[in-house]
């Protein structure tokens, strides 16, 4: 019997919970390639970052398998990104609803990852449980997100709002699909 | 359980609009070079505030005039904490958060504004303002403050204070907006009239360019390279149509 892969990238800047986002739905213990943090000024977020890529897997039924792959947050992991970004179907683009300063950066990467890909893909604003979040609307304008790109809410650590980016970027491919066709 | 960030990325004025347009509830703390600001916000709107100065913590400004103070802040950290029993304080901000970042923005434009110097004269006479009922202690005045606000209970223009603390004029104008802001201290009623802040009035503000200066014109591609990705998932899904295997994904997932 042949199995199908359909490749997702999960992608954002430094401590959005991509790592986090692919723990939650993968089927499988995901890989992943975490290593302490040296700087003083990255462990104020979080001890350990992703070096490399974050590796999980939803098997839908006996013949299709989403594959799920995390990028690194820095910005010198940039090539990581780009290498990932190659042949997927479509990719999320994770944002931190509580850190306003990580917006530029946010909307950097947008950029360039449209430039390497031209795959559909969704915004999603994680943290959204917390009650001081900065709402979509800003994060869209802030973006500068026109209105056919979906924002989602996410809450990163919660595996309900995490299958409801993926269904959310799913519905987003096969309307692009159904559009092309 | 806070939102965090630097005024640089994120003005005040847009928190302030974000806290309206979301009914936030909580306390958010600026941390400048010098000053440091704590501004109360209940359901969306801002209730209370302080600017306070120096390690002793010399407040500088209280309720509208420290919103205002601290909307001419161009760099400051900033914490947003939620926290609902700020609900059960009681309201001493008189403006809305749209008129004080109008205010703000008009101050900003014409600095000379900034604050009440501008209707501080030698001849200006001063005296103590009446305490609302809800009042709380804790206002830490610096020696010249008190020294100044001694004078001022007897009644003396400025030019009699500083004839007898031996300040200069500036100085003594200066500590007397200090304490103005703080909310002790107003220029005599024969007076005003004519000093009365513009900003209770906002349609004579109401004119002033938009708040909002982030947006980014969004590139928007072409999809050509699309359908090469999408032929790549053709070849990879030999047997089966990729729709088809997209919208089996979703039932699902």
């Amino acid at each position: 019997m042949t199995t199908h892969v359909l490749k997702i990238v999960i992608t954002g800047g430094y401590a959005t919970g991509k790592t986090q986002f692919v723990r939650s739905i993968s089927d499988i213990e995901p890989v992943s390639t975490e290593q302490v943090l040296t700087a003083t000024t990255e462990r104020a977020l979080k001890h350990e970052t992703t070096v490399a890529m974050d590796f999980g897997s939803i098997a839908i039924n006996d013949q299709i398998t989403l594959h799920l792959f995390g990028t690194p947050g820095h910005e010198r992991f940039d090539f990581m990104r780009e290498h990932l970004l190659v042949g997927c179907l479509g990719y999320v683009v994770l944002v931190d609803s509580c850190r306003p300063a990580h917006l530029p950066q946010t909307q950097h990467l947008l950029f360039r990852s449209m430039e390497l890909t031209e795959a559909p893909f969704v915004v999603a604003a994680n943290r959204q449980d917390d009650p001081t979040a900065l709402p979509l609307n800003y994060i869209r304008r802030r973006l500068g997100l026109p209105f056919n790109v979906p924002l989602v809410p996410c809450v990163a650590t919660d595996r309900t709002t995490v299958r409801g980016v993926l269904l959310t970027l799913l519905k987003h491919i096969a309307a692009r699909l159904t559009l092309h066709s | 359980m806070a939102l965090e960030g630097n005024l640089q990325n994120m003005a005040l004025s847009d928190l302030i609009q974000v806290f309206h347009t979301d009914a936030k509830t909580g306390i958010l703390f600026l941390k400048g070079t010098h000053e440091r600001g704590v501004i109360y916000v209940a359901d969306g709107r801002l209730i209370d505030a302080v600017v306070v100065r120096g390690k002793e913590r010399t407040i500088v400004a209280t309720r509208d005039e420290a919103v205002l103070q601290m909307l001419t802040w161009e760099q400051a950290d900033f914490i947003f904490r939620y926290e609902p029993t700020v609900r059960k304080r009681p309201i001493r901000i008189v403006h809305s958060g749209q008129c004080l970042i109008l205010e703000g923005m008009r101050r900003h434009a014409d600095p000379v504004r900034t604050l009440s110097y501008y209707n501080i004269t030698p001849e200006t006479i001063l005296h103590l303002a009446a305490l609302p009922r809800n009042v709380r202690s804790g206002v830490r005045l610096s020696i010249d403050q008190w020294r100044i606000l001694s004078w001022i209970a007897s009644g003396q223009n400025v030019h009699t204070i500083c004839q007898a603390t031996g300040l200069d004029v500036p100085a003594v104008t200066r500590l007397v907006v200090e304490l103005m802001a703080i909310g002790l201290v107003e220029i005599a009623p024969c007076l005003s009239a004519a000093t009365e802040p513009a900003y209770r009035d906002c349609t004579m503000i109401a004119s002033a360019a938009p708040v909002y200066a982030h947006d980014v014109p969004y590139i928007n591609k072409n999809s050509r390279s699309f359908s090469n990705v999408c032929g790549t998932m053709r070849q990879v899904c030999s047997e089966i149509d990729l729709l088809d295997v997209i919208t089996r994904c979703i039932n699902q997932l």
